[in-house]
Order: C-alpha cells, then sequence, then structure tokens
C-alpha cells in the first residue's frame, strides 16, 4: 500500500510538474513557484534512483578488503565449486536423429474437473485458426506458425488417461483453479511427468474472477507461483488467466498464451527419441461388416492414425498399444500430412488459407484422408447438386441462380484433358514442403482436397473464389459416385469429395477428377502392396498384377505412368533384390571369379549356379550348409610370381602410383553420382522441388573431390548448429543451404580439417578440450549431415526400408485381432497411445529399481502386496519385493519400504532398459481422497535371476548338555538337515556362541530321535537356554504381472486387478492372524527368593577372622542404648517449656492467618463469577450484533453480484 | 502373460549369427530340422559347443535340444559375460569359429568378458587366432570399442584332431557402437606375417615365410613374417603349423588370410572328411596363402570377404546413424549375414556397385542396439 501511495505522490512531481509549471508562470506569473524540496528521505531516495538510471556507478564501494582473497586455500576451494557448478550444468549432447519435419508438438492441457480445460483449448484454437470448435475430442493439429505445428490434448480426469498424456507431452499445460488452489491431480500429474522424463510445464491460474478483494488475490497469486516454484523450479512460468468474458477468456491473454506457448523450446527426452510412438488421432474399424455380423465379439481390425514421433519405425517393429496390448504391426502406410506446414515462401506471418487444423474426432475438419480414399462428412441439409441436367437426376439444385463460381465448376466437370496432360501444363505445388508420400499420393491429396491450392491450381479451378461461397458438384460415371464440394470456409478452400460407393474395374474415361481418385487409389494399393510385404521374389508377379488391375483400371492414366514404370523396373538396383529377394526358396549368393568378368551384367553370379560350375563345393542343401566365414577357392588362385599379374593390383600397394590410387577413389564416387543421376533422372517431371533439391545437390556434388565434399559437409554442420541456435534466421531448407555452401569459402575450415584427422572418425578428436562439449556437438551435427546425404541419395521405398519411417510422418498403422471392446469402448476423449517396443522390451524378467515410497502417501508399502506401475509406454500390475543392499552386498529382503529412505524393489514384468523411471499406484479408483502415487522410481538393471535373501532364525532347545557340548533339539527336523548345517554357528540368548558338529545320533541311543544336533558352545550352556541359528534363505519373487486394459472397458469403470491382502480381508471380513507367541504380554517377575548362605563348618573354621560369619544370637532386652533415659536440668526444662510455648503461639497465630485468608479468597471467587457471568452476556451480545452485520454485508454482496 | 514367441527358423546355416543375433535381439527361436536328412542328423558336436558357450556367457538362457540333435528350441537370457571363465570348445572346428561370435556377444554383456578358450586354435576352415588378434580386433575398434581390455592372448597353440591349443579372449563392454564411414580402403604399406609349429621342425615354418615372401618381393618391401615356434606343453596335442598374413593399409584397413596344417592322423576324430587334400610342402601353403592375400587386395574392400559378415554385423548393431562401408565381392556368408540382419534385426542394407573397382558400397542404418544389460551405476 505504501508503494501506491508514494507512486500517486510523485507522480505530479515528476512528470507533471514541468507543465504545471509552465502553465502557471503563463497565466499567473505572479505566482510563487512550487520550489523541489532538497532534503529528507524521499529525495535521497529519488537521487538514489536518478543515478541508477543514469548508470552512475556508486563508488561507494562496501568494504574492499571484506572482499580480498584472504586465504589462498579458500580462494581455490571457491574456485573449484565455481567450475563444479559450471561443469554441472553442462550436459552431453544428444544426437538429434529426427531428419524429417517435425511432428506437431502435443501440448497437453491438463487439471482437475470443472477448472476450464476445454475453454482453454478452445480459445486457444480460436486465436490461431479463428475457428470455433464444438467439443474437444481426441488431439486437435493446427498450424501455428511457418515451422510449427501443435497438437492440443485435453488429458481426461482419471490416472490412466494422465499417465498416457504425461508420456506424450511435449509441454504441459497446467490448469489450477486459483480460487480453490491447488489440487491432488496437478501433483500426481507432476509426478507423472517427472517420472517418464519431464516434459516443460506451464501453469495456468484460471478462475481468478472469483476474488472480489484485490489484495487476497495477489496474495492468493503469489503464494500459488511459490508453490508451483517448489514443485518445479524457481521462475517456472505461471500465467494467469483473470476470468471470462462472454464466456470466453479474455482475448488478450489468450495472444499471450500463446505467444508463450509458441516460444518453448523443447528438449530431447531419452525414453522418447529411442522409441517410435503415435498418438492417434483417429480410430477406424476395418473389420470385413460381414465378420462383424457374424459375431460381434469377433477380433476386430483397426487402423490408427497419426503422427510419428520420437524415432523412426521400421514396419517390423511390434508395438504396444496402452491399455490394449502389446501387437505387431499389420501394415504401415504413410499417409500425406492432413495438416501441412506452409510452403516456404519468403512472407511474414502465415496466410489465412494456411492456419490449417485437423481434429477428426472433434467433428471437424471433416476430411479424412485413408490411404486409398478420403472421406467427408456432408451434413443433409449442405449436400446440393449441381448438375441436374443428368439423366439419373439427383435431387435438383435448391433454386439458386447461377453464378462465376458453378459455371467454372460445371466446365470442370467436363474435361477434355486426361491427367497426363494436365500435369504437363500444370505446376502442382500442393504441399509445398517434403512429406514423405510419393509423388502419386501428393496427387491424391490434390485431386481429393486442396486445403491450400497453389496458385495455378486455383486459378485453373476456380477463379473467384473470394465471391464462390458454396458450390457442389456431383458426378455419375458408370458405377462409381463421387460427391464434391467446395466451399469457402472461414476463409479457406475446401473442396470435398466423396465415393459412395466402390470403385469397379470396369472404369473408363471419367472426367479428370475421377480418374484421378481412381489413380490415387490404385497407387494406393500398389504401395501397400509393395510395402506390406516384405520384398520378395512374388514381388515381380504382384507388379504385374497391379499393373493389370491398373490397365484395365485405368485407361489412359496407366500409359502415363509406363515409362515411369519402365524406368522403376531398371533402375531397381537388383544387387538387393538377390541378396534379400528370393532367400526363401534357395540361397541365392554371390561371389565373383576375376577370371569370370566379361561385363558388368555378369558381374554378379548367384551362387548355385557357381557351385554348379565348381562341381558343388558345399554339401547337402543350402538350409543345412556348413557355417563357415570363409570363402576361398584355392584353385582358382593367379599365378602372383608373374609380373604382369602384379602389375594389375600395383596400384593398390604404396609402391604403386599414388595418384591412380587416389583415382580409384575418386573415380568410384564419381560414377556413384553419375549413377544417381540416372537414378533420379525419372523423376525429375513428376516430384515437387524439393526434389530438385536433391538433384541440385548431387549436382554440385559431382564438382567436387571428397575432402571438398568432407569441408562442406563440415561447414553445414556448423552452420546447422548455428541456426540450431538461432532459429529465427534459420530461412531456407538445409539442403537448399548446401548447394549454396558448396561455392561458399572453404577456407575458414581448414584448419579444423588438419587437426582433425580423416574428419569422420570422431574418436580422433581429443576428449576433455576446454571446448569439448562444442566439439562434441560439432561432431553429432557433422554425423547428422552425414546421414541426411545418405539417405536423400536413396530413394523413396529403399530409404523407407533402410531407415523406416521418418518422424513426423502422418502414419496409417493397421492392426490385426484387437479385441473388440476396444472398438466398442472406444472414447475419443482418452488418448490411445501406440509406442514402438525396442529389442528385447517385449520378453519378460526381474528386474531391479531403486524405489522411493512417495513423501506424500500415507502407508509404506508391503513385500508381495501387488502394485500397479507405469514404466515405459506400459501400465502393469506386478508383485514387487523390497530389498535393502547390506554391507556386504547381500539383498535383504524388507517387509515395508522404508519411510524416508530408497529401498531396491525386485519385480517380473516386460523389460525395460536400465535408467527407465516409472511410478507406482495402489488403486487408480478416482474417487479416492489421498495421493494416488505411492512410490516413484528408477530401474538399475535387469536379470533373470533374483539374489534377494531373507533372514532365517532356526530355533532349539538344548535337551542334553554336556560339559561344552550340547545336543540340540527342535531346530532342524532330520539328520540330512543337520548334515547340511554343519559347521555353521550357533548363539544363545545369553550370548554364548557355538559351532554345530554333527547329527547326534548315537549319544541319543535309547530314543533315536532324528533331528538332533550335536553343537559345541564356548561355555557349558543351560537347559533353559534357547539355541539360535541364524541363516539366509532366497526369497523368490513371484512371476507376476497383469497389463492393464483399460481401454477394454468402459472409461469411468475403475480397473481391478489382483487385491492386496488388506483388501481381501476387509471384503471378506476376515482378521488379521494373530501369532499368540507374538502378542505382548505383562511381563510378570517373581521376587527371587534365595535361600541363606549356608557356610560349612569345616570351611568356617579355617577363613581368616574377618571373613567368618559373626553370629550373635537374638536378645531378649533391648540393649542398652535404646533403654536409657534422659533427664533435664531445671535451666534446661524451663528452655524447653518456653520454646514450647512460642511454638504453640506461632502455629495458632498461622491457623488464623490461613482461616483469613480462606476468606478473603471466597470473597473474591464470588466476585469473580459474578463478573464473569457479566462479561460473558456481554461478549454474547457483541458477537451477535457482529454477525448480524456481517451476514447483512454478505447478503448484500451476493445480491449485487446477481 | 510371460508367453514367448519363438522365431521359428529351419536348417543348420549360419548357425552362429543365428544364435547371436537371436541373443542380441533377445529373440527366443526355434530351428528345426537340423540336418534332418543327414547321415549324422542333428546338431554337430562343435554346435552344442556353441550353445555351451553361450550358456556359459549368459545368464538364464534356455537351451532344449531333441533326441535326435534335430530340433533346438532357444530362448535367449542375458549377456552376463565376468572373469574367469573357461570353455573347452569341440575339436571340430576351431576357435575362430568359436570366437567370431563371441567378440560381439562380450560387447553387449553387463560385465567386462574374460574367457579361456581351450581346443583347436588353427584350422583352414575357420580364422586362425593371428587374424583375430591381428586384423579382426582392428576392425572391433574401428566402431569405437575402447582398445584398453579388447585383447586375445595365445598362450599355447592346437591344430586339428587333438587340439590342445588355449587363448584368452578379453573384450570389454560398450554403451553402443558408433557408426562408421568406412569406404577408403587406402593403400597397402605393409604386409605382417606369423607363422607357428607346433610340434613340427620349425623348417616348415621358414619355408612358409620364404615361399610368402617371394611372393610379395615383387610388390612391396615392407613385409615381415613373424615366426612362433612352439614346444612342450604351450604346443599342444597335436603336431601342425600355420601362417597367416595380414596387410594394412593407408586407410588403416586389415586385409587378412591364413590357413593351417594339420600332420596329425585324422581317423580318430571319425570325421567324414572324403575330400582331404594331399598334404602340400610347406612353401606350396605359403605361396597360396599369399596369393589368397592378393587376391583379397585385389577384390578390394575395407576388409576382406571372411571379415564380411562381421563387418555387416557390426554395421547393423550401431547407433542409429548411417554406416557405409566398401567391400569386395559378397562372400556368401556376407549375403547370409545380411539375410539374417534383416531377419533378426530389421535392418536393411542398400547396395551401390562400383564397377570401376569392383566393389560393393553397402549403406545401412543401425538397429540402435544398447546395451540393455549393462547396470546403472
Amino acid at each position: 500500500m505504501n508503494t501506491r501511495v508514494l507512486l500517486l505522490y510523485q507522480k505530479p512531481h515528476f512528470i507533471f510538474f514541468p507543465a504545471y509549471a509552465m502553465a502557471a508562470d503563463d497565466l499567473m506569473s505572479s505566482q510563487k513557484s512550487h520550489r523541489m524540496r532538497k532534503s529528507g528521505p524521499t529525495m535521497r531516495k529519488k537521487s538514489e534512483i536518478d543515478k541508477k538510471k543514469r548508470g552512475v556507478a556508486d563508488n561507494k564501494q562496501p568494504n574492499p578488503r571484506a572482499f580480498s582473497v584472504r586465504s589462498v586455500v579458500k580462494a581455490k576451494r571457491l574456485k573449484i565449486r565455481a567450475v563444479e557448478k559450471e561443469q554441472r550444468r553442462i550436459h552431453l549432447p544428444t544426437a538429434d536423429r529426427t531428419y524429417g519435419e517435425p511432428p506437431p508438438f502435443v501440448v497437453v492441457v491438463q487439471g482437475p474437473p470443472g477448472v476450464g480445460k476445454s475453454l482453454v483449448i478452445k480459445s486457444l484454437v480460436k486465436h490461431f485458426t479463428h475457428q470455433n470448435v464444438p467439443e474437444v475430442r481426441g488431439p486437435i493439429t493446427i498450424v501455428q506458425g511457418k515451422k510449427k505445428r501443435i497438437q492440443f490434448v485435453e488429458c481426461p480426469n482419471d490416472i490412466n488417461g494422465m499417465i498416457d498424456c504425461a508420456k506424450v507431452a511435449d509441454l504441459a499445460i497446467l490448469l489450477i483453479d486459483g480460487s480453490y488452489g491447488f489440487e491432488m491431480e496437478t501433483f500426481e500429474f507432476l509426478n507423472i511427468m517427472q517420472v517418464h522424463g519431464f516434459p516443460k510445464v506451464m501453469g495456468v491460474l484460471t478462475h481468478l474472477d472469483k476474488f472480489k478483494d484485490v489484495k487476497k488475490l495477489r496474495k492468493t497469486k503469489q503464494r500459488l507461483k511459490h508453490r508451483f516454484w517448489t514443485e518445479i523450479y524457481n521462475g517456472a512460468k505461471l500465467f494467469y488467466l483473470s476470468g471470462l468474458i462472454h464466456g470466453k477468456y479474455s482475448q488478450r491473454e489468450v495472444l499471450n498464451l500463446s505467444r508463450f506457448i509458441s516460444v518453448i523450446k523443447f528438449h530431447p527426452l531419452s525414453w522418447r527419441t529411442s522409441h517410435p510412438y503415435v498418438l492417434a488421432d483417429r480410430l477406424e474399424d476395418v473389420t470385413p461388416p460381414e465378420k462383424v455380423q457374424m459375431d460381434k465379439k469377433c477380433d476386430r481390425n483397426i487402423t490408427l492414425y497419426g503422427y510419428l514421433r520420437g524415432c523412426n519405425l521400421k514396419k517390423g517393429m511390434k508395438v504396444h498399444i496402452a491399455g490394449v496390448g502389446d501387437y505387431s504391426l499389420a501394415g504401415v502406410t504413410a499417409l500425406p500430412d492432413p495438416c501441412p506446414l506452409p510452403s516456404a515462401a519468403k512472407k511474414k506471418g502465415l496466410r489465412d488459407r494456411e492456419k490449417l487444423f485437423y481434429a477428426p474426432m472433434s467433428g471437424i475438419g471433416d476430411l479424412l484422408y485413408d490411404k486409398d480414399a478420403v472421406y467427408i462428412n456432408i451434413n443433409d441439409h449442405l449436400v446440393q447438386y449441381s448438375k441436374t441436367d443428368e439423366e439419373n437426376g439427383e435431387p435438383a439444385n435448391k433454386g439458386r441462380g447461377k453464378d462465376v463460381g458453378e459455371d467454372l465448376v460445371k466446365s470442370l466437370q467436363n474435361t477434355k484433358y486426361s491427367v497426363d496432360e494436365k500435369l504437363d501444363k500444370t505446376f502442382i505445388n500442393l504441399f509445398g514442403k517434403k512429406t514423405s508420400a510419393s509423388s502419386e499420393r501428393k496427387l491424391e491429396a490434390d485431386a481429393q482436397s486442396s486445403p491450400e491450392g497453389s496458385d495455378a491450381e486455383s486459378s485453373e479451378e476456380s477463379q473467384s473464389d473470394d465471391d464462390v461461397d458454396d458450390h457442389e458438384m456431383d458426378v455419375d460415371s458408370n458405377d462409381g459416385k463421387i460427391k464434391e464440394k467446395t466451399e469457402l470456409r472461414g476463409g479457406r478452400l475446401r473442396r470435398k469429395a466423396i465415393f459412395k460407393d466402390e470403385v469397379d474395374d470396369s472404369d473408363e474415361d471419367g472426367d479428370d477428377d475421377d480418374e484421378e481418385a481412381e489413380d490415387a487409389e490404385s497407387d494406393g494399393n500398389e504401395d501397400e502392396d509393395g510395402e506390406d510385404e516384405s520384398v520378395s521374389d512374388s514381388q515381380d508377379s504382384d507388379e504385374d498384377d497391379v499393373e493389370e488391375s491398373e490397365d484395365k483400371v485405368l485407361g489412359n492414366i496407366s500409359k502415363w505412368k509406363e515409362p515411369l514404370k519402365e524406368k522403376g523396373r531398371k533402375k531397381n538396383p537388383n544387387l538387393m533384390q538377390i541378396v534379400y529377394g528370393a532367400s526363401a526358396s534357395s540361397a541365392t549368393a554371390l561371389i565373383n571369379e576375376n577370371n569370370e568378368i566379361s561385363d558388368d551384367e555378369d558381374f554378379f553370379k548367384p551362387k548355385g549356379e557357381h557351385s554348379k560350375n565348381l562341381g558343388g563345393g558345399l554339401d547337402a542343401g543350402h538350409v543345412n550348409s556348413e557355417d563357415c566365414s570363409k570363402f576361398v577357392n584355392y584353385g582358382n588362385l593367379k599365378n602372383w610370381k608373374e609380373k604382369e599379374v602384379c602389375e594389375d593390383i600395383r596400384d593398390r600397394f604404396t609402391t604403386g602410383d599414388w595418384s591412380k590410387a587416389a583415382l580409384r577413389n575418386k573415380n568410384s564416387v564419381a560414377g556413384d553420382e553419375g549413377e544417381d543421376d540416372e537414378l533420379y533422372g525419372d523423376f525429375e517431371d513428376l516430384e515437387t522441388g524439393e526434389k530438385h533439391n536433391d538433384h541440385e545437390n548431387m549436382e554440385s556434388g559431382t564438382n567436387e573431390d571428397v575432402e571438398a565434399a568432407e569441408r562442406r559437409l563440415k561447414k553445414l554442420a556448423l552452420r546447422a548448429k548455428f541456426d540450431a541456435q538461432y532459429p529465427f534466421l534459420l530461412e531456407c531448407h538445409h539442403l537448399t543451404i548446401l548447394s549454396t555452401i558448396s561455392f561458399a569459402d572453404k577456407s575458414e575450415l581448414e584448419d579444423e580439417d588438419n587437426d582433425n584427422g580423416d574428419g569422420i572418425n570422431p574418436r580422433n578428436s581429443e576428449a576433455k578440450e576446454p571446448g569439448f562439449v562444442d566439439k562434441l556437438k560439432e561432431e553429432l551435427e557433422i554425423r547428422k549431415q552425414m546421414n541426411l546425404l545418405e539417405l536423400n541419395d536413396l530413394d523413396e521405398d529403399t530409404r523407407i526400408e533402410i531407415e523406416g519411417f521418418r518422424t513426423g510422418t502422418y502414419l496409417r498403422l493397421e492392426i490385426h485381432n484387437v479385441p473388440y471392446e476396444m472398438v466398442d469402448f472406444f472414447d475419443p476423449c482418452h488418448p490411445v497411445l501406440i509406442g514402438g517396443i525396442g529389442f528385447g522390451e517385449d520378453s519378460a524378467g526381474y528386474m531391479q529399481a531403486r524405489l522411493k515410497k512417495h513423501r506424500w502417501h500415507k502407508k509404506v508399502l508391503k513385500t508381495r502386496d501387488p502394485i500397479i506401475v507405469s514404466i515405459g509406454w506400459r501400465r502393469y500390475q506386478t508383485i514387487p519385493v523390497y530389498a535393502i543392499e547390506d554391507r556386504n552386498g547381500r539383498h535383504r529382503m524388507l517387509k515395508y519400504t522404508p519411510e524416508h529412505m530408497h529401498c531396491l524393489a525386485m519385480f517380473w514384468g516386460p523389460l525395460v532398459p536400465p535408467n527407465t523411471g516409472f511410478v507406482a499406484f495402489q488403486n487408480l479408483s478416482s474417487n479416492q481422497t489421498g495421493f494416488r502415487i505411492t512410490a516413484t522410481s528408477v530401474v538399475l538393471e535387469y536379470n533373470h535371476q533374483t539374489h534377494i535373501a531373507k533372514k532365517i532364525k532356526l530355533v532349539g532347545h538344548p535337551c542334553k548338555i554336556k560339559k561344552n557340548t550340547a545336543f540340540i533339539k527342535d531346530m532342524f527336523t532330520s539328520d540330512l538337515e543337520i548334515a547340511r548345517f554343519e559347521g555353521s554357528s550357533v548363539r544363545t540368548v545369553s550370548g554364548i556362541r557355538g559351532q554345530v558338529k554333527k547329527a547326534g545320533k548315537n549319544m541319543l541311543d535309547n530314543n533315536a530321535q532324528e533331528g538332533i544336533a550335536r553343537c559345541t558352545f564356548e561355555d557349558q550352556i543351560k537347559m533353559s537356554d534357547i539355541v539360535f541359528l541364524r541363516a539366509w534363505t532366497p526369497v523368490e519373487v513371484p512371476q507376476f504381472y497383469n497389463p492393464l486394459t483399460t481401454a477394454l472397458q468402459p472409461r469411468d469403470k475403475t480397473w481391478t486387478g489382483m487385491k492386496t491382502f488388506r483388501e481381501l480381508r476387509s471384503e471378506h471380513n476376515i482378521p488379521i492372524p494373530v501369532n499368540k507367541d507374538s502378542l505382548y504380554k505383562p511381563i510378570e517377575r517373581k521376587t527371587k527368593k534365595f535361600n541363606p548362605l549356608v557356610i560349612p563348618k569345616k570351611l568356617q573354621a579355617e577363613l581368616p577372622f574377618a571373613s567368618k560369619p559373626k553370629n550373635k544370637p537374638a536378645r531378649k532386652r533391648p540393649d542398652l542404648d535404646a533403654r536409657r533415659a534422659v533427664v533435664m536440668e531445671p535451666e534446661e526444662r524451663k528452655a524447653h517449656a518456653v520454646v514450647q510455648h512460642y511454638k504453640l503461639i506461632s502455629k495458632v497465630k498461622t491457623n488464623k492467618k490461613k482461616a483469613k485468608e480462606q476468606e478473603k479468597r471466597k470473597a473474591y471467587e464470588a466476585e469473580k463469577a459474578k463478573k464473569e457471568v457479566v462479561s460473558k452476556k456481554r461478549n454474547r451480545e457483541e458477537r451477535r450484533e457482529r454477525y448480524r452485520t456481517e451476514d447483512k454485508q454478505k447478503k448484500k454482496m451476493r445480491r449485487g453480484q446477481d | 502373460m510371460g508367453k514367448t514367441t519363438y522365431k521359428r527358423l529351419k536348417g543348420s546355416q549360419s548357425f552362429r549369427q543365428r544364435l547371436l543375433l537371436a541373443t542380441l535381439s533377445s529373440t527366443p527361436i526355434i530351428i528345426d530340422e537340423i540336418r534332418a536328412d543327414d547321415m549324422i542328423p542333428g546338431l554337430l558336436r562343435h554346435e552344442m559347443s556353441l550353445l555351451r558357450l553361450f550358456e556359459t556367457v549368459s545368464d538364464d538362457c534356455v537351451v532344449e535340444v531333441n533326441e535326435t540333435g534335430t530340433r533346438l528350441k532357444y530362448k535367449p537370457g542375458i549377456i552376463m559375460g565376468g572373469k574367469n571363465l573357461v570353455h573347452s570348445c569341440a575339436l571340430t572346428r576351431s576357435m575362430g569359429y568359436y570366437l567370431e561370435p563371441l567378440l560381439v556377444l562380450g560387447l553387449f554383456g553387463k560385465k567386462p568378458l574374460s574367457i579361456r578358450l581351450k581346443g583347436v586354435t588353427d584350422d583352414p576352415k575357420d580364422l586362425s587366432v593371428d587374424t583375430i588378434r591381428n586384423a579382426t580386433l582392428h576392425i572391433l575398434k574401428r566402431f569405437g570399442v575402447p582398445s584398453e581390455g579388447l585383447d586375445l592372448k595365445i598362450e599355447a597353440r592346437g591344430v586339428a584332431p587333438e587340439g590342445g591349443g588355449e587363448v584368452l579372449l578379453t573384450v570389454p563392454n560398450v554403451q553402443s557402437l558408433t557408426a562408421v564411414q568406412w569406404v577408403e580402403e587406402g593403400m597397402v604399406k605393409k604386409i605382417r606375417g606369423w607363422t607357428f609349429s607346433a610340434r613340427v621342425s620349425s623348417n616348415f615354418e621358414h619355408s612358409m615365410r620364404f615361399a610368402a615372401r617371394g611372393i610379395f618381393n615383387n610388390l612391396l618391401p615392407d613385409v615381415h613374417i613373424f615366426n612362433d615356434h612352439k614346444s612342450g606343453p604351450a604346443a599342444g596335442k597335436s603336431p601342425g603349423y600355420g601362417i597367416s598374413l595380414v596387410a594394412e593399409t593407408t586407410a588403416g584397413c586389415y586385409i587378412s588370410a591364413d590357413t593351417a596344417v594339420s600332420c596329425g592322423r585324422t581317423e580318430e576324430t571319425g570325421e567324414i572328411d572324403v575330400e582331404r587334400r594331399e598334404r602340400k610342402p610347406a612353401e606350396d601353403t605359403g605361396v597360396e596363402i599369399a596369393s589368397c592375400l592378393l587376391q583379397e587386395i585385389e577384390k578390394g574392400g575395407v576388409v576382406d570377404s571372411t571379415h564380411q559378415g562381421l563387418l555387416f554385423i557390426l554395421c547393423a548393431l550401431c547407433q542409429q546413424d548411417v554406416s557405409k562401408v566398401r567391400v569386395g565381392t559378397l562372400s556368401p556368408h556376407g549375403v547370409e549375414t545380411l539375410r539374417n540382419l534383416k531377419e533378426f534385426l530389421g535392418v536393411t542394407f542398400s547396395f551401390r556397385p562400383d564397377p570401376s573397382t569392383g566393389t560393393v558400397i553397402l549403406t545401412c542404418v543401425g538397429s540402435g542396439l544398447i546395451n540393455l544389460s549393462r547396470k546403472l551405476s
């Protein structure tokens, strides 16, 4: 409050005063001008501020001697500490292996129920795309900027959904009800995220309009902010949304929030960069309908669609669908991006038509792409048909006058040109940036939808898209029906197409749209054929089939494809087919005989032939061929003694011609490039700009030799690093950089080249240099550029075969035999997470983890009580055994987890790599009041064996005691057991140590009882002693894990798995079993009665006198001292009497005093009681009054609010 | 729950690689029809011994073989590594047979591997221990394997029928392998050779050296062939001699050729080795191996044909970066390897033949296998 007052006071001083003074001078010159104060605390403060503003240094240094180096040791320590701190800040750079266009970043909006999650998403979507989302279901992808897309996901309120969301989130927006404060969900979510790699987090306070009191609001903000900071880090961003305006957040605040979202940088998380994953934004059931009709509960085939994230996905990979289980992918197809980034034209900001968004599950963006079709939902009332003059007249035009657009569309419908002709004319640049789909697929996308058609296209097809509002057309060819609808909605042009029924084979020349669609479809088929099957020998025949069908289907379309196909066939590297092709039928292999080289065609020859020629070098069938890595044919050795023969390889030796040898490498490089040119020759006319880049790149590559290429790479790496640091400068695609750089100055990097040796081998560079991290970063960058260069050399299919689908590709995953429940209980509000499984992660084993009970969970965890863990992509229930490591390395079992300490947990489940974190839960129900996370943990190692031991105490009793030997019974049950424990140490309760010797059978011959052990002790033990044998017994960890199938049941139902003992007992009303011996009983100690010490007479006689017991016979009369009487002298008696008198007097006096005091107190008490009654009454009155007024105020306020 | 799905394979071909790759990718496999129609059906002795070796090195792997040995069920465990391991190899194959998979396996263990192998050190079928020591280990280093702790010590020689050789292999463990761009072959700058003789006169060695040097005389002066004459217990139980030649190039490639000749009688082994060549004079052996080496050099590539398989495996096990290697003509073993890699690790190579030099450039993206069994410290 003080500052506020001060400000108000100061304002006129600083700002308005001169103006005021001037005015005063003009008007009332007679008046005395204001004199500024020149002293006092206010002015002192002011002058200080002024100085600071002017940047005048305070020359008054606070005691410089206090900061000088006093102690060398201390200074050294300080320095070391500073360096250490600096080093700790640095972390090793991670290799970025995402080469494709980055997938949309996942922004998870999380918060407890009723906090305004959907509203935030809606507001943000509205802000980015100017579109209203009716409801938020499933991920919503939007193009946010020229280089960035984001995907909003609303986190469901149950813990399973929270876990899955935390695993995919790149940024988590935690919504907090400011008027209520933090709720458990927020902290739970934070903890889950922390364990699964901590993505970026931003807090947003909502419901701040509930506060009426400004001060209270400020205090609450402050409090919540600091609490938030303690949980994340100091300075974590907490955003405030002040309140609703017309049921929406204020635009300014949403804008600010969106800016914060857009500037956030994401760092790679180790689990995610090593595992591919897809957050599905669409799910389709593709089970044949007949099958479903026959049996509603049959296993389903589903397709899932989404962007690939994390790392590349290979075809044969197994995946885990969170909440369902592990499946192998039946098919993976790359689809054109439904929400592509805008073309990289030089312009500021996004155009309206580029502000795309895609949310198939939310019911907007009703364009659904499949690999062979595009589906559109059109509301019935929107359907209008343009071609009324068609024979089979569809519902008529709804009385609208013909406009330009309609004409245009109709003219389009009656085209004369075929696609190939059109292709020659038009330049189609649909998805300007690179999409992984092949060019044919792009065509498909073009045919079906043009969310952002290029200028050429739009000019040709609908020039006046500004004034066209809505025009639809219906094309009726012989069999297939396509509805197409173009509309201008929200500033973007959208064309819809729908296939009414399956396109038949016997389809001739429809209009070109139709053709294109079909073309795309058949292409899709071809793709599928090519991709779903691993490359096999049957491919050729397959291709032929496709070709035939194509010929049937396509009419003239197939013509333009013919040359392509021929080329494609020719370009196919035969070696790959030979190696990977017909492997099933016969093991063809390649060898090359030196003397057989005639031309390039016969360069590689199947091995079978060869072995025939050689007369069968390998016995038996190929399946059982001998496993031998050597393959030397001694028979065909040349005679190297001859000089001429030697001359052939002269240049392979340092004695030969060095330049020729260098040429060998150079030639090969040039040859490769040439071949590549040939490879890419066909694609030139079909592929879009990106491929041209490739081409250019290669052309530029041909001009240079290897060293130059290397240097170029390095330069490129540096450039990329720079760009990474200053992303806003990054303007053009890296490949274009590549071509430009090749002409750039190369001399700069030469020195670096020199010290790096070959520049390729990363190990050559010395570690521990000052710029170690920088160097490492550079190496990684070089490696990345090299990879890119290599991979871009390959053609699309081979590349996918080799590296898998790149991240950022929009994928269609087909999965077979999924339980029908997944489809039945599918809820779009819950994220569908598909995570790739790495090597060995699908096999189960024991894992050892370092676990800590969560500090907010009230109870400790019990060994063998089932817990639910979320680990990797999976969630499953397992039974852990807790242990702790002893000093000697033994893992001792613990019955319960320690309260505040880490312990080891051993459990069985699908393996994950070490260093993977996980969270544990006991209960997943949403109606639980407490904190649901019971423990957090990290996997240390895995094992197929467990080494946990438990202490066991064998208890026995002596049955016969010799001198130091005792026979112990009850400890063992058989002699065999004793034999096992021979030599082990035992101990009595009193601490006498001993050793097990042997089964003591022969000693107790009369009753031949088994299991009596002979033990020796260091001292004689007593019959009442208890003997212990301490031993360790291995503990078995139960082989149990139960995957959580939460996606296979209604989402609101709580998943129930194995129950804990406690739960079972409480359910069945079983009391806790009590061991009677373990109960505490009151200790009863009988007083010991000792017999009198009896010393034998003989001994007594020998004892010295001092030690001899002195027996005194009992006296009958008291002794003299007791019997003595005291007689006082007369003076003495007098004195005594006087003292007695005084004593009496004082006694009486004190008695009187006491009585008086008591009376007084009584009176006082009575007075006090009276007063109290009065004051009570008054208080009550007062309070009543106060409450009444408060109540009135409240009521007033409430009325005011209403 | 806990149900394992086995990959089904047939035949005994590339048995070592199948086991190796199954272990590395932890894929349980079933191999059927192992020499089902052969005279001697089922697994052979060295194959059983290899299985034992895998059991020794790894923890909790399950091997089930049916009565005839024609069907093998293998469920890999965790590669443990460890010190003071001993394995006595079957005498039907030499140590190169065991060492080749073991080198790769040891890299991905929980602890550094140190194992003593006993048996036949050299035979004509497999890589000799000298070659492994002097060429193969260098290839490993190329992939980022630290040179400390990577060693092969030959403590005793042993040739074919009786064996009695002993080597000590130590392999460090790695987190992951680094990808290589290894296309430059360079020029041969020196040739080194190692001959040995055990229980025979060292004259054999001398004549081999002399003959081999004679071949190289035309081409390179920097040729040195060491000899290693063993006697007593270090010479093993059977007489024999052998040679291993390694050519080192300016680009750090090692190209090798080797063989061994056993002078012992083979009747006792009971193997049907119908096609036994007549024993040649030692000079011929020297000339033959020298010629082999030159032929390997002529073929080109950064490794010789024998090491192709290993090279491909290492490339496929690398981090998810592009590896590019140049090899001469693909050997049958190399092709087998490529297929196995695709089968187990899903790594496909792309080929680019280079007709001017008669070599092939292979490109692949590593599978990104990381050493999972290493404990988190």
